[in-house]
């Protein structure tokens, strides 16, 4: 091969190839694909590393990986297949997690480049940073369905991953999802709250009971609903226990917890009028006396066919039975993770979701639809897979031959568009000064309401969740330099359930906030508000001027320049159908 | 639970990222299909791996060639240890180790020879790839499977050039899968049940619940209604229209005793509907071209399912349908109460399952007077019964019915019926483009006739074959009757690839090759017509046909 391939990749960079030593981030769909076409592109050194096992669901793509391969390391099967076929190359496969902390700055920078074949964000933002902090070229891309696409990141030269915001991951407010579903996703969502409940990990969040602090209650009829109902009858009682210990103290009895989650719960929430005022009011079922089955279309495989109530029953009981003996093999504070590839575990969904679903007037959905909604299925296949594998080796080439200023950015669609491209090649955007992560000195404004925001929400929801910080330090920047969050186990701890007030922070008080691991610092602004609409606990935004009237600054964007649009077309440049993020935020593993 | 165990289920959950694509029935025309491959190179396999994995049904090998060095390194699906063997051989156990559902097998010889002593070898198969073929043996396999209506898909990968060609007489596709399709409401001609439904709601005496819980559809058609009393039975046609009648919405929401009007949803969403649910009904242009096929208006007993089907959609419109297609039967979710909101459902559910029961009927009277309609083969097979899934997803599809008739590889190379006109708008476009490379790709092929071997291959230094390939492209033009020349860099890079095949640029084409060939198996999903060509450095890729 080398003879052959020494015309087309011309002078040293044939030689650059082989030098090069390359971290593939990722042994999944993607990360498959671009293993076989390095080695087979003559690059001799290359690490991967992938913290997942392999599942049924992934061989239809993945195809280094066999059926006697399932629930083995992706990273190592991966190596070791390519290592059958090409048994002259160095490969180093880590079965572990990309953010971890043995994973430094240093690690980084021994690479030449970092290909991504990521299916989060949360990795995606972490690898950006670490590149940047490492100032080591990355080719980041995605794909979902017959969609793809790949971009090259350079510090200082081009956009970084989070220069551009990203449209926020969906979420339901916690009262739609316990008290006023009206979509069939709110009933999987509830359905995977109460997996949780009954026998995950503890989430507060996740609470599956009537919410009494509904703000659509008016004090007075929610108060009235509390009064009459919490404190006599035992419905209220057991709601102040937890819904796993009561569960657990009725030995998941399938009738009791039948009949207090779709029949008590139900009738409780009907106590509270105000809800049911212009909304259909939900039915409350008995287990004994649940509709009978009508539908006769037992042909279709069951996966694809609409199970009736009593079917629903059926199989949440016997899930309940089930689950209830996994639980027992974990020992004492054990619990199970929900899994999408479960079957057990998709089965309890789909049935839950379904019979609340009944109850509530919204329509059914087959067990292949719900896995979908619960899992957050993307499809995938091969082909595209296979595709985008061969982009991201074509421009990790244009950088090691020293062309890095003619990378694209290039989305692959469906069909051809009507300019008859499947592919959309556009020019790398310069960095977004104002960028929160890769700016010289990046700043973001928090607002919040500071007496009822915690210091361990802050943490958690603003500065992990959000900010992507895997292990950030916070201190005031008072002068005094008073620590309110440490990296260090143990040292504020006691902080976490304190209100930001309490340190003094309020409207204007500047927050230094660094991760060691991602050399990274922040600075955060607090704006304190009274309330933030739409029930937001918190909201992030680039810098004050932002809140100011929004409409007519976007408005003035939007006419002036199109986001993501013609002026920074190559040439063959049409807007993509698609958002220029959504298949890198979304996308196969 | 019972019936998950076993095989079935494994399948599922093996699949189950790509059945969200293409569904079980696509699923299923992808396992009941053949798939031949002719010369096992890197871009070769990389299609096949791309087709074995999602579960097609049995592929075969059609290669002379032996494994040398140079193919192992380029080829996942050769190892060092084969150089030597039959190329078609290891190439078949290594992809056969991908999924156990797939049967493979190889044949051990040039396509050239089984053209000579089997031509109808090829005809048993659902579709053909061919790599890197001559052209004489390209144009006589092109001709055996032209006559059989078999796809034949030509792939070639060339340096860091990719190219597709796509040679199938009659390729019919009825789930197309459009990327934005409109609702099918019939709201500029109600059908009869909906008027029913409608016109039995008064909105005058309903509760406040119920008038703010009216679907949106329902109040579109009573506007809709109101306002044809006063324009002659038409429908806004016009922006100007549009926003009377969306004023005249407006104003029915209802008002609280202050006067002020009640937040009503409903109203909203009617109002935002104007525009693209108001809209005429009318037969598609390329299902209309469809009706006017020949195929169409003269079936008999050899006709393809899809044509009777096309037919009996055609008396339809023209009868029990007035003009109409077949309902589709679903309408978008609204705010609505469940009640109501399942009424109307049922609506138009009803009114399509009508609409499907007439083409049924018209469907099995048409095989009656071919005599066909007898259970002798299960679909896809052309003859035989067609089953009332299979019309039912006709009907539900009648407005994205496609067909693609390719321009077939004769005519291509034809002197006389060689596309000028497009080749010689790419010849002279001032920044050159990827088509270009199909030029060059056809110049390199007169070079090998001329050579017997390819500019810059086995060669360490490529210029001295620059002019010889600068004469060939000059003889191709001449024959093809244009006076263009091709730039002089584009001819160095093409002398530089020396014929190598790059593994990125297999694993590229082999996901679209693959991908076309997916579309074709599972008829669902519109395929290239007919020339793909992709260029791996400026990453840009064109369609056109030739």
């Amino acid at each position: 091969m080398a003879a052959t391939l020494k015309g087309v990749l011309q002078g040293s960079l044939a030689d650059n190839v082989k030098n090069s030593k390359i971290l593939v981030v990722g042994a999944g769909g993607i990360g498959c694909e671009v293993l076989k076409d390095l080695v087979l592109t003559g690059f001799k050194t290359i690490e991967v590393i992938d913290l997942d096992t392999i599942d049924v669901s992934n061989l239809n793509r993945q195809f280094l990986f066999r059926k006697e391969h399932v629930k083995k390391s992706k990273s190592q099967v991966a190596r070791e297949s390519v290592l059958k076929f090409n048994p002259d190359v160095d490969i180093k496969a880590y079965h572990d997690s990309v953010m971890s902390p043995d994973y430094d700055v240093n690690f980084f920078k021994q690479f030449t480049l970092v290909l991504n074949a990521l299916d989060n964000r949360a990795a995606r933002n972490h690898v950006n940073r670490m590149c940047l902090a490492a100032d080591i070229p990355l080719v980041e891309s995605g794909t979902a369905g017959y969609l793809g696409q790949v971009t090259v990141i350079k510090k200082g030269l081009t956009e970084c991953y989070e220069c551009q915001p990203k449209p926020p991951q969906k979420t339901f407010p916690g009262c739609t999802i316990r008290n006023t579903p009206s979509e069939p996703i709110h009933c999987v969502v509830w359905a995977k709250h109460l997996f949780n409940q009954l026998f995950g990990e503890d989430d507060p969040d996740q609470d599956v009971s009537p919410d009494t602090e509904d703000p659509e209650l008016t004090a007075e009829a929610g108060q009235s609903a509390l009064q009459s109902e919490a404190k006599t009858d035992e419905i209220g009682g057991i709601e102040r226990k937890s819904t796993r210990v009561w569960a657990m103290n009725t030995g998941y009895d399938p009738e009791k917890l039948f009949n207090k989650l779709f029949r008590d719960d139900i009738k409780y929430l009907l106590s509270m009028e105000t809800l049911w005022k212009k909304r259909r009011p939900p039915q409350p079922l008995n287990m004994t006396q649940l509709p009978s089955d009508t539908d006769g279309n037992s042909s279709a495989i069951r996966d694809q066919r609409q199970w009736s109530v009593k079917e629903c029953a059926n199989v949440f009981s016997d899930c309940l039975g089930q689950l209830k003996k996994e639980l027992a093999t974990q020992g004492d504070g054990g619990m199970l993770v929900w899994d999408k590839d479960d079957e057990t575990a998709l089965d309890f969904v789909a049935s839950v979701a379904n019979i609340r679903a009944h109850i509530f007037g919204i329509a059914m959905k087959t067990r292949f639809d719900i896995k979908s909604m619960a899992g957050n299925i993307i499809p995938a296949i091969a082909t595209t897979n296979a595709i985008i594998a061969g982009l991201i080796i074509m421009e990790a080439i244009k950088i090691l031959s020293g062309k890095i200023k003619s990378c694209k950015t290039v989305y692959l669609n469906r069909v051809p568009n009507d300019r008859n491209r499947l592919l959309v090649p556009c020019t790398l955007d310069p960095p977004n000064p104002k960028c929160y992560v890769c700016a010289p000195k990046p700043e973001v404004t928090v607002v919040v309401n500071c007496t009822r925001f915690k210091v361990g929400a802050l943490q958690d929801k603003v500065l992990k969740s959000y900010l992507g910080m895997v292990a950030p330090d916070v201190e005031i920047d008072d002068g005094k330099g008073t620590i309110i969050i440490s990296s260090e186990e143990g040292e504020t701890e006691e902080n976490n359930d304190k209100f930001l007030s309490d340190f003094g922070i309020r409207n204007g008080t500047r927050l230094k906030c660094d991760d060691f691991l991602q050399v990274y610092s922040l600075v955060v602004t607090i704006a304190h508000v009274e309330k933030l609409e739409e029930e937001k606990e918190f909201e992030v935004v680039g810098d004050l001027s932002e809140l100011q009237p929004q409409e007519e600054q976007q408005q003035a964007a939007n006419g002036s320049k199109p986001h993501n649009g013609g002026d920074k077309a190559d040439g063959q440049c049409t807007v993509p159908c698609l958002n220029p993020w959504a298949v890198l935020t979304l996308s196969d593993l | 639970m019972a019936e998950t165990k076993g095989s079935g289920l494994d399948k599922n959950n093996k699949y189950d990222r790509q059945l969200r694509l293409w569904g079980d029935h696509g699923q299923s025309a992808l396992e009941a299909a053949r798939v031949c491959l002719i010369n096992a190179t890197a871009t070769g396999t990389e299609i096949l791996k791309n087709v074995i994995l999602p579960g097609i049904g049995s592929f075969t090998i059609v290669d002379g060639h032996k494994v040398r060095g140079e193919d192992v390194g380029n080829n996942f699906f050769l190892l060092a240890d084969s150089i030597g063997k039959s190329r078609a051989q290891v190439a078949t156990e290594l992809l056969g180790e991908l999924n156990d559902d797939v049967t493979g097998n190889f044949v051990e010889e040039s396509v050239e020879t089984l053209l000579e002593s089997n031509p109808d070898y090829f005809s048993t198969f659902s579709v053909v790839v061919a790599i890197n073929l001559h052209e004489k043996a390209l144009l006589q396999l092109g001709g055996v499977l032209w006559e059989k209506n078999i796809p034949l898909l030509v792939c070639r990968c060339y340096g860091f050039i990719g190219y597709l060609r796509l040679a199938v007489r009659e390729h019919t596709i009825v789930e197309s899968h459009p990327d934005s399709a409109l609702e099918d409401l019939r709201l500029d001609r109600p059908f009869p049940g909906l008027q029913t439904f409608c016109d039995s709601l008064n909105m005058e005496t309903m509760t406040k619940k119920e008038h703010g819980h009216t679907p949106w559809l329902v109040l579109l058609y009573k506007y809709v209604q109101e306002w044809k009393k006063t324009h002659d039975g038409q429908i806004p046609k016009n922006y100007k229209e549009k926003n009377m009648l969306k004023e005249m919405i407006r104003k029915g929401i209802r008002q609280n005793e202050e006067g002020v009007p009640e937040l009503e949803e409903n109203f909203d969403e009617a109002v935002t509907h104007v525009n693209s649910a108001l809209v005429t009904t009318r037969i598609p242009s390329e299902v209309q071209a469809l009706f006017d096929d020949p195929c169409c208006t003269n079936i008999n007993s050899e006709s393809k399912t899809f044509w009777i089907l096309c037919r009996a959609l055609h008396d339809f419109v023209h009868n029990e349908g007035n003009g109409d297609l077949p309902l589709r039967g679903t309408i978008p979710d609204m705010t609505s109460d469940s009640e109501r909101y399942i009424q109307l459902q049922n609506v138009y559910r009803e009114q399509a399952a009508t609409d499907m029961t007439a083409i049924r009927n018209r469907v099995h009277a048409l095989l009656q007077s071919l005599g066909r309609d007898e259970p002798v083969f299960v679909d896809p097979k052309p003859c035989g019964a067609v089953s009332d899934n299979e019309i039912k997803t006709f009907c539900r599809n009648a407005a994205f019915l496609r067909l693609v008739r390719c321009r077939s590889l004769a005519e291509e190379y034809g002197t006389n019926t060689v596309n000028k006109d497009e080749l010689n708008m790419h010849l002279e476009s001032e920044e050159g483009d990827d088509l270009l490379f199909y030029i060059l790709l056809r110049g390199v092929d007169r070079f090998y006739d001329e050579y017997n071997r390819y500019p810059g291959r086995d060669n360490s230094d490529v210029e001295p074959d620059i002019p010889k390939l600068k004469t060939c492209l000059t003889k191709l033009l001449h024959d093809w009757g244009l006076s263009g020349t091709v730039k002089e860099d584009y001819i160095h890079e093409m002398c530089r690839y020396g014929a190598s095949e790059v593994h990125s640029i297999a694993s590229y084409m082999g996901g679209v090759v693959a991908q076309e060939v997916i579309k074709i198996l599972t008829t669902q999903f519109v395929p290239i017509n007919n020339t793909y060509v992709y260029n791996g450095f400026l990453q840009t890729s064109t369609t056109v046909q030739l």
